[in-house]
């Protein structure tokens, strides 16, 4: 560290007495001079990944709050991190979509047209009042699990912290919007059963981050965003359609993260596939269970149907073929992360008719 | 007359987008590239390569068969379903009931959503009201939107 000469002649003390040894202007051994270009949008976190400060590490050689790329002085405090391998965290993407969660916000309050909801015949309110219900109640998983490990993750790993904070609110802001359709236009919740909670259970107790996410990033929130799909086809007014649409946004940068991140672990350490692909065993069954829950399967089948007379004619019969449109989307993206689940899931393919050729092949 | 298998259709979605920024700005920045075939009876597709950065489309393209690739996305339909889906907006000012594109993919019999990487083909999740809205336009510029498709 070189000191520089312009700061020789500064005090050495504070007025209360208090030693002052300006480190911090005279020279720190941190990179200084720093340029980075704004894009269009403004100054991103791309943009200030650049020299030094873009170079995060395989392994963070502290365990401290300090921001990767200060002059950090020994002896730091130890934060008891347990993540501290990048790949314990990291996706390539998680820069971009913490970008874009940020310019994507939107307000469950101001940015659903709540005013234009009608009345809708009895069978149907129901019917999406439970959907909702049901939705409110596995929503808040996805802001409890980032919880429970965030703090656990290095600092060094900044990004992915921050991106995970997005998460955090974008849940909080589904199960609002959930809660406030189901409450909205004359009807009420309904009916909550073990199954959900029980499914939720198993995610909030995964033993490590890496079963963590594979269960929630990629298996939960992949069986979501399509039920958001779901929802928005289904939708029985515009209202209900733009809530499903801004939803399913919010969704699919979840699964882009934990895509990534998945195959960024397996990548980097190819013994952990074996550990995401025990906890996917477990996962899908009890994923399955959830999924055929007559609460959640009769209330989309009823919305499909357009109330309860066609539901066998109709909503049963599109619910089946929707259903093997999700889990083929979830095994693709499995394969996109890495994981070839089509030899070893126990999904009931060939009742579903899923073709385990058409997830390997291109889209 | 515009008809919906040209470019200066989709030129006309384009300019509709980039004059309505305070849409676009609530809405979010977006950073993809999709492909639109529209398939005709008697021949060759339309396709056409739009580009979005930030809450503009910055470019409407038309490819050759197989340039569709290098979207992130691409939507392809028969013109008839095309036709239909734009009639709808029209019609109503924005898609209606089934006649969302997420609706229309969803079901996939009309129209698909299709990339060769699935984290692709989530950009269309991932910005999917921005697409809507940007199809909806068609909706406002009726007066100058003719969906009578091209003569083959």
């Amino acid at each position: 560290m070189t000191e520089d000469a312009r700061y020789t002649d500064l005090p050495t003390e504070t007025p209360m007495g208090a030693p002052l040894d300006w480190a911090w202007l005279r020279g720190a051994s941190s990179e200084w001079g720093v340029q980075p270009k704004p894009s269009a949008r403004g100054l991103t976190m791309m943009d200030i990944a650049v020299g030094s400060y873009g170079e995060v590490p395989d392994v963070a050689p502290r365990r401290t709050m300090s921001p990767r790329g200060a002059d950090i002085e020994d002896p730091t405090p130890d934060m008891g991190y347990i993540l501290n391998k990048k790949s314990d965290v990291w996706a390539d993407n998680v820069r971009e979509l913490y970008e874009e969660a940020v310019a994507r916000q939107w307000s469950a309050t101001r940015d659903i047209p709540w005013g234009d909801l009608e009345e809708l015949p009895d069978d149907v309110e129901h019917a999406i009042c439970q959907l909702c219900t049901t939705l409110a109640e596995v929503e808040m998983i996805a802001a409890d699990l980032p919880a429970k490990w965030m703090w656990r993750m290095n600092h060094d790993f900044l990004e992915a912290k921050m991106f995970l904070c997005t998460q955090i609110m974008d849940e909080a802001r589904h199960s609002e919007v959930f809660r406030k359709r189901a409450l909205a236009n004359g009807g009420g919740l309904l009916k909550s059963r073990d199954v959900g909670t029980s499914l939720l259970r198993t995610i909030l107790e995964a033993k490590t981050y890496t079963q963590a996410s594979a269960l929630l990033h990629l298996l939960g929130e992949g069986f979501i965003l399509d039920i958001f799909r779901q929802g928005e086809l289904i939708a029985p007014s515009d209202v209900e359609k733009r809530i499903f649409r801004m939803a399913m946004q919010d969704e699919a940068r979840h699964v882009a993260y934990g895509t990534l991140h998945i195959r960024y672990q397996i990548e980097h350490d190819p013994d952990v596939a074996e550990e995401i692909h025990a906890a996917l065993d477990h996962g899908e069954n009890v994923l399955v269970e959830f999924g055929s829950q007559p609460d959640l399967t009769t209330a989309i089948a009823v919305l499909l149907a357009g109330g309860v007379d066609d539901i066998e004619t109709k909503g049963f019969p599109e619910q089946q073929a929707l259903t093997a449109k999700l889990l083929t989307s979830y095994l693709a993206r499995c394969e996109r992360a890495g994981l070839n689940r089509v030899e070893r899931t126990q999904l009931p393919l060939d009742l579903l008719g899923i073709d385990p050729a058409s997830i390997t092949a291109a889209n | 007359m515009t008809a919906i298998d040209s470019v200066s259709f989709f030129d006309t979605l384009a300019s509709q987008m980039n004059t309505q920024p305070t849409v676009y700005e609530v809405l979010g920045d977006v950073d993809m590239d999709f492909a639109i075939v529209m398939q005709r009876a008697e021949a060759d597709a339309f396709r056409v390569m739009l580009t979005f950065r930030g809450i503009t489309c910055e470019g409407v393209t038309e490819i050759d068969a197989g340039d569709e690739a290098r979207a992130d996305f691409r939507l392809v339909g028969a013109l008839d379903a095309w036709t239909a889906m734009f009639d709808d907006i029209v019609e109503h000012g924005h898609a209606t009931g089934r006649q969302t594109l997420n609706s229309l993919t969803l079901l996939g019999d009309a129209i698909a959503a299709r990339g060769a990487d699935p984290l692709g083909v989530d950009k269309f999740f991932r910005f999917n009201q921005t697409v809507q809205a940007f199809v909806d336009g068609a909706g406002a510029r009726a007066e100058v939107v003719d969906v009578e498709p091209a003569a083959t």
